[in-house]
């Protein structure tokens, strides 16, 4: 793996720089190898999770993560101390601990560090305490000002502190001053007597300590230490460090705010000049203006520019003439390049983005202008170094000066020993190892001692805790499905009756909660899920939207068009209110966009006390201002509307006749997602499909919260669509043909669960058979009551409700959430997702998993000897989960270089994504408050199939591949008639034998989570035996969840 | 009675925001961890303390019909020989009321957002300390009627915000925009301070009715010559460029959007930014003994509120435009004292006041209005080049977008012009003064800032 990784990145300067000149060819690989490692976020309104390292999903995950740390400075792991803390909280166990580094070292566990045991023994000694390192003046001040000398380190048992110290002062009393080594000699020098007998206990202790630090430090001295690491410095931060932070900084500023200006999608009201003609020509145009005073750094600058405006442009020219005079040579033009577009990752990304995918309804970016964004960053680059190194260079040219740029620097030796020297004696009052041992170790053993604590550094203890960390979690959770698949499979003797009901929902951990209230309150329902685009790959326009939007997963390209259109007989009233909308829509434009003008302001501020009223209102009471707007609001909705979704012409397109789908392409749609959920006989007489998505305010992130399977969009159409297609008696017709009767008294109905507010709203109920009505009121009376218990298992999460919220109360919390504008966690999203199970429901059914699960159904029985289908279901859930699972682990492991820090300063630029105050780079990825709950594990994949099948999937998908054998996600199987789990390490299934054979048992998910507010284990909830229970029961006139036409 | 009435009324109003202030800042400076819940629900009552007794005073005030209510706190700091005396005094008039009332509203609701906004934020103590220190500025100075209390009402508004503006110390970016706020700041401040002392010296003491001989607000006409109104105008007209980011000082404005979303919303949108206008309409009577003042009031209101308007029409990012569109309208606001409408100018005030803040509040849902606003109307809405505008040569509009790039060039202009040369002046010293001191003691000194300290080992240090 070491050689695709140097090929990948090659991380040290090895080679001599090279003088030659950089071809274009040299530039445009440089570039092309640069481009790999920038952001693939898009505008933020298409959030789509995706892994944050994608770049290195060839690499296996520990590699990656450090990788990620050479390039993006981002930490591989959480820290030390956040691991210390849930080691003490026994979120990790020693156990496990124990049994991790063993599995770690292998052979190796066994060999003899210097004198005082094993690696293995050394090793987990440094695991259980806590290790502190210094920097260097951080050191020295604990020398000299704090107990470090004078008291023990605080996990030292008083006995062996006692111990320690007896020992020293008797050593030193049974030998006569010859004997005393010169360390000790001179230290006792310093004391007015060399009877340890007579010091008082403090003294002693003291003693102790500083002839132990002296060994310490004379001993790593003495071995002195190989350099075993020699992080070198790249040219560019070379160059940096000689021209000073300012250089780069200023750089920055500048091209911030004219990036900002050149993709802006209409946030201001002037286009920047001559954007059409590219990046680089906008620039030199706009500064190779007169202007009455510039920056002084920039006036070169003008000469180029006019020279860049007049002829003719070719960036890579002039990329390569830039790193000429900088001084690049041919060996760091990688390196170099690809550091220089990462120092404004986000804006390069973005144009790369937009460059290169189409995205709908913003304006997309000419080819080439990654390239001319480098080089005019390059040329501005060159500039400010110069002027920065101006009085230094005294007017040579600028490659002169790089020549005397020190390509290397590495920090002192001196430095390391101390550092070396303070674990060293950490480790030894840990452990006990006395003056006198240490004294007697040869000088090959104390190499041997210091390689094998600079081999297991920070980051490698970090990687084994966070083994722990995700092992603890495992476990319980193999546990649990183990215990569970076993009590279900004696419950399931009695032969299957037809269930009341069917509600299929999206895989969403979000909508796991949900389920199983659902299956609490009605418990003759069944539940199940699928993707939650429900196979109806399509571009969407709503009724009162304006483009087309992708209602898919995004690696999928809809080629279908679906429109919502006003019935028949409402099409005038519709166009009425359509204009109601537009006078108020312009009137809004008018207000927003005019309060930032001239007399348009003038105008809006005289008149402006106006918005008091509306502001207060807001702020005070969020929830009965959004219903007074709600219900103010019919005046302009649409009437009811239906989907525009058979098509008469043959193929696909966006003229009226090529809308929506044939025929068979939606029995083929129907098939797939019935045989997927396994869903193909017995069918109830009512099926509920249900999207999902969110709604909140003042959040840009929106869309994040939204279906994934959606690329971030609303997935009720999706549940709408999918019900229609499968009540239309001339699909059932074809899909009978395909071997799947669904009887005439199946009714489907479509459904929408917004996640934030806990709203379900239902589509087309004018299509329901009278026959049905009375069995939809019982479907929406519990339906309503899981909604008041989701919402209420929702809340316990939110330190600012309280806990002892009742349901109903809780609804209405979440209710004023999604309408609050100073609310920053309207929902919590996916934060603490940690599970995917593939496979039936029954034997997951009664499981809490507390919303950090993603359920997909598969039935084994239903699929063919290839597994063909769940290799289809696998294909679009492991990479999905994993990518959503990675984007919460590296955003919360780092918030501020992976993710995007804290949302409370966010700004919105250009209409594409944030920035950080008043101006940063872009910052892609999820903010602190999103993912403050969450505990940073790859997600945990428990299949239901065999290893076989399993391996063989595997090694057909690519995809799937990377991900398992990289372990960026871990994998189970389980064979729910054995409740055999086996788990997948280095290429192979072993059987896991599980620790626990109980679950804690409750009668229902509230007498487990209520008024708790942590991470909560796993518990089986036990099938109520007569009717639902008195507990919080929702008054059932709350008919909420206005009914979507 | 009804005396007694106004007097505790009106103290009420001005020590409930000082009494906050007390409170949290004595907690946090014993380290006294109050939790979130307990601050937030003393500063809305603070707030509300406030609030009452100034609506109190107001229905007072419409009721019994005067337009004028003093109240005295006395001298402060007396030094006769020099002609000095520090004199406590409020006043309750037509222009403080609307004011303060509008300061109290806006607080209030910046605390009730807050408190949900910043919820969990490890500076969240903090923030709501800078919050009382900015609400007792903010009430000080709007009933001020000496200029020195409105000087230390103004001190008080001046820290708290550059305080904000680098709340979120931890990174480089709002420290260093958190100092360039608070040394233009100052520079304002010098001005105001030269004003104050020399009105003192021509009036003998700071009360604004002194300086306006007869009359209550609006009314009432300077007692002071044509040359001393322009000298005194003039210094406090540079006190409000800077406060309110007029010309030359408009640069700070956007890039003071550093702090949380509420901070920005009332420090700089709402409250902060209209205190120079506020300012100048205190003194109007003052500018109406000058001509030259007048028009120089009105010119800079011209030029500032131009300059914003391109600004804000170029600006790509929410706060960065809101900011700038501030700018505009201070400036026209600024332009109506200078003509002389102040009860226009205090109603354009509180109107934009609101506006703004109700903007910056809701500056992140930006993306969905903008959804909104587009399916309502229909695609191809997004920019207009400007009606008139695009009417004007290519060179002239180039010319003003590049001018609003780089924000009126007033910043560029300020570190050119100013900064720079102030700097290798007193680099020059510095290089000078180590010659000297080389040659003195006849060796090279010891570069302080420059080189890296190399301490011996510390093995033995113990």
């Amino acid at each position: 793996m070491s050689d695709t990784n140097a090929q990948v990145f090659p991380l040290r300067d090895s080679a001599v720089p090279g003088t030659g000149e950089l071809s274009d060819d040299d530039v445009r690989r440089a570039v092309a190898h640069a481009v790999h490692y920038l952001p693939t976020q898009g505008p933020i309104s298409v959030f789509v999770h995706h892994n944050t390292l994608h770049s290195l999903e060839d690499l296996p995950f520990e590699e990656a993560v450090l990788q990620g740390q050479e390039i993006y400075g981002g930490e591989p792991y959480l820290s030390e101390h956040r691991y210390r803390e849930e080691l003490q909280a026994g979120r990790i166990r020693l156990d496990d601990l124990r049994q991790i580094l063993m599995d770690d070292l292998g052979d190796r566990a066994d060999d003899l560090i210097a004198s005082f045991g094993t690696r293995y023994m050394v090793r987990f000694a440094m695991l259980r305490m806590t290790l502190h390192s210094a920097t260097d003046a951080e050191l020295r001040w604990l020398l000299a000002e704090s107990e470090l000398l004078k008291l023990f380190h605080e996990e030292v048992s008083p006995q062996r502190r006692e111990q320690i110290i007896s020992h020293t002062s008797n050593w030193i009393r049974q030998r006569t001053a010859e004997e005393w080594p010169p360390v000790v000699r001179s230290l006792l020098a310093e004391y007015r007597s060399s009877d340890p007998a007579r010091w008082s206990p403090a003294e002693q202790e003291a003693f102790t300590l500083r002839l132990l630090w002296r060994v310490c430090h004379q001993g790593v001295h003495a071995a002195d230490p190989a350099q075993p690491e020699h992080q070198a410095r790249s040219y560019r931060e070379s160059v940096f460090a000689a021209a000073g932070n300012e250089a780069e900084l200023r750089v920055n500023d500048l091209l911030i705010r004219f990036c900002s200006a050149f993709l802006d999608q209409g946030l201001a009201s002037w286009t920047i000049p001559r954007r059409q003609e590219g990046f680089a020509a906008s620039f030199a145009r706009m500064f190779s203006r007169r202007v009455p005073v510039d920056h002084s750094w920039l006036r070169g600058l003008r000469k180029d520019l006019a020279r860049l405006r007049d002829e003719e442009f070719n960036p890579l020219d002039s990329i390569g003439s830039s790193l000429a005079s900088l001084g690049v040579g041919q060996a760091e033009a990688d390196r170099f390049v690809t550091q220089t577009l990462l120092s404004m990752r986000g804006w390069a990304g973005m144009i790369w983005q937009l460059e290169t995918s189409s995205l709908s309804g913003s304006r997309s970016l000419a080819e080439g202008t990654l390239l001319e964004f480098l080089a005019i960053r390059l040329l501005l680059e060159r500039h400010s170094i110069q002027h920065a190194l101006r009085r230094e260079a005294g007017g040579r040219p600028l490659s002169v000066i790089a020549d005397h740029v020190q390509r290397d620097g590495s920090s002192s030796q001196l430095h390391r020993i101390d550092q070396r020297a303070y674990t060293v004696f950490q480790i030894s009052q840990v452990c006990g190892w006395t003056f006198d041992q240490l004294l007697q170790m040869s000088q090959k053993q104390w190499r041997c001692l210091i390689e094998e604590l600079d081999e297991f550094n920070s980051v490698e203890r970090r990687r084994i805790l966070h083994l722990g960390y995700e092992r603890r979690y495992a476990h319980a959770a193999l546990d649990a499905i183990a215990v569970q698949t076993r009590r279900r499979r004696e419950l399931m003797r009695q032969p299957p009756v037809r269930s009341a009901f069917h509600a299929v929902f999206c895989i969403d951990d979000r909508e796991e909660s949900f389920r199983r209230h659902l299956e609490e309150v009605d418990p003759e329902c069944v539940t199940s899920s699928a993707a939650g685009f429900f196979a109806v790959a399509m571009n969407y326009r709503g009724a009162e939207q304006a483009h087309y939007r992708p209602l898919c997963p995004n690696v999928i390209k809809p080629q279908h068009f679906v429109r919502e259109e006003p019935l028949f007989s409402t099409i005038d009233a519709s166009e009425r209110r359509a204009g109601r909308r537009r006078t108020l829509g312009m009137l809004a434009h008018h207000v927003n966009s005019g309060s930032r003008t001239l007399v348009g302001g003038w105008i809006t501020g005289i008149l402006g006390a106006v918005h008091a009223v509306p502001m207060v209102a807001r702020i005070m009471a969020p929830l009965l201002t959004s219903q007074i707007r709600e219900s103010l609001n019919t005046w302009v909705r649409t009437p009811p509307t239906e989907l525009h979704l058979e098509r008469t012409a043959d193929e696909p397109g966006e003229s009226p006749e090529s809308l929506g789908y044939s025929l068979p392409e939606m029995a083929a749609t129907v098939v797939r997602v019935l045989q997927d959920i396994g869903l193909v006989e017995n069918l109830p007489r009512m099926i509920l499909f249900c999207g999902h998505g969110s709604s909140s305010l003042n959040n840009p992130h929106e869309s994040a919260y939204n279906c994934g399977a959606c690329s971030g969009g609303r997935g009720g159409p999706n549940a709408r669509a999918f019900a229609m297609m499968a009540n239309d008696p001339r699909v059932r017709g074809l899909v009978a043909e395909a071997g799947l009767v669904i009887p005439e008294d199946v009714h489907f109905l479509g459904g929408y669960h917004n996640t934030c507010n806990d709203r379900v709203e239902y589509y087309d109920l004018d299509r329901l058979p009278r026959s049905h009505r009375a069995l939809f009121r019982r479907i929406e009376g519990s339906i309503n009551e899981a909604r008041a218990r989701n919402a209420h298992e929702r809340v316990r999460r939110f330190e600012s409700a309280p806990v002892e919220l009742t349901p109903s109360e809780a609804l209405e919390h979440v209710e004023q959430r999604a309408e609050d504008l100073s609310q920053a966690r309207p929902e919590y999203n996916h934060a603490t997702n940690a599970l995917v199970i593939v496979g039936r429901r029954e034997w997951s059914r009664g499981l809490f998993l507390d919303r950090r699960a993603f359920l997909t159904s598969y039935d084994s029985r239903v699929d063919d000897e290839e597994s063909t289908i769940l290799s289809r279901i696998l294909a679009a859930a492991i990479p999905v989960c994993a990518g959503i699972s990675l984007e919460y682990y590296f955003s919360t492991v780092d918030s501020e270089r992976y993710g995007c820090g804290s949302k409370l300063p966010h700004n919105i630029v250009s209409l594409l994504g944030v920035m950080t105050g008043a101006s940063s780079d872009l910052r892609p990825g999820l903010s602190e408050q999103m993912v403050e709950i969450h505990e940073p594990m790859r997600i945990l994949c428990v299949i239901e199939t065999s290893p076989q099948k399993m391996l063989s999937i595997i090694e057909s998908n690519p995809g799937i591949a990377r991900l398992v054998i990289g372990r960026w996600v871990q994998l189970a199987v389980l064979d729910p008639a054995t409740s055999r789990i086996q788990i997948y390490q280095n290429g192979r299934f072993e059987t896991y034998q599980p620790e626990e054979t109980e679950l804690p048992e409750v009668s229902s998910s509230i007498d487990w989570y209520f008024k708790r507010r942590d991470h909560l284990g796993f518990a089986t909830i036990t099938e109520p035996s007569a009717m639902s229970r008195p507990h919080f029961r929702v008054a059932s006139s709350s008919t909420e969840g206005g009914e979507a036409s | 009675m009804i005396d007694l009435a106004f007097q505790t009324l009106g103290i009420v109003t001005v020590a409930s925001p000082v009494l906050l202030l007390f409170v949290l800042g004595f907690s946090a400076l014993v380290g006294f961890k109050l939790n979130e819940g307990v601050v937030a629900r003393v500063t809305q009552c603070s707030v509300l303390v406030s609030l009452v007794p100034a609506l109190s005073i107001l229905v007072l005030m419409l009721a019994v019909g005067t337009r004028y209510v003093p109240i005295e706190l006395g001298n402060w700091v007396t030094i006769p020989e020099q002609e000095f005396h520090f004199h406590l005094k409020f006043v309750f008039d037509r222009l403080s009321v609307p004011f303060l009332i509008l300061s109290c509203i806006l607080c209030g609701v910046v605390s009730v957002f807050t408190r949900r906004y910043l919820h969990r934020e490890e500076g969240y103590l903090r923030f709501f300390l800078f919050y009382a220190l900015f609400f007792a500025g903010m009430v000080i100075s709007s009933l001020a009627a000496t200029i020195e209390t409105l000087f230390v009402g103004w001190e008080m508004v001046g820290l708290s915000s550059a305080l904000l503006v680098a709340y979120f110390h931890e990174r480089e970016k709002p420290v260093r925009n958190g100092q360039r706020v608070w040394s233009i700041y100052r520079l304002s401040d010098a001005a105001f301070l030269i004003a104050a002392i020399t009105m003192h010296h021509l009036t003998g003491e700071g009360d604004f009715g002194g300086l306006m001989s007869s009359g209550v607000w609006p009314e009432g006409t300077a007692a002071v010559t044509s040359a001393q109104a322009l000298l005194v105008g003039t210094l406090l007209l540079i006190a409000a460029a800077g406060k309110s980011g007029l010309f030359p000082f408009s640069g700070w404005l956007p890039r003071a959007m550093e702090g949380p979303t509420p901070s920005s919303a009332i420090f700089y949108g709402a409250l902060s930014v209209h205190l120079g206008a506020y300012l100048l309409l205190r003194v109007s009577p003052l500018l109406e003994a000058s001509l030259v003042l007048q028009v120089l009031v009105v010119s800079l209101g011209i030029v500032s509120a131009c300059l914003g308007g391109i600004m804000s029409r170029v600006q790509s990012d929410i706060k960065g435009s809101l900011a700038c569109a501030s700018v505009t309208q201070v400036g026209i606001i600024v332009i109506e004292i200078g003509l002389g409408f102040e009860y226009l100018a205090l109603i354009h005030i509180v109107g934009h006041a609101c506006l703004r803040t109700l903007q910056l509040l809701r500056a992140p849902s930006l993306l969905r209005d903008y959804d909104s606003v587009e399916n309502a109307v229909g695609p191809g809405l997004r920019q207009d080049n400007g009606s008139l505008f695009g009417l004007c040569p290519v060179g002239i509009q180039e010319w003003c977008y590049r001018c609003g790039f780089d924000r009126g060039f007033m910043d560029l202009a300020l570190d050119e012009w100013i900064v720079r040369p102030f700097q290798a002046l007193f680099g020059g010293f510095d290089r000078l003064e180590r010659r000297v001191s080389n040659w003195l003691s006849s060796e090279p000194c010891r570069d302080v800032d420059g080189s890296e300290k190399r301490p011996d080992s510390i093995g033995r240090a113990a």
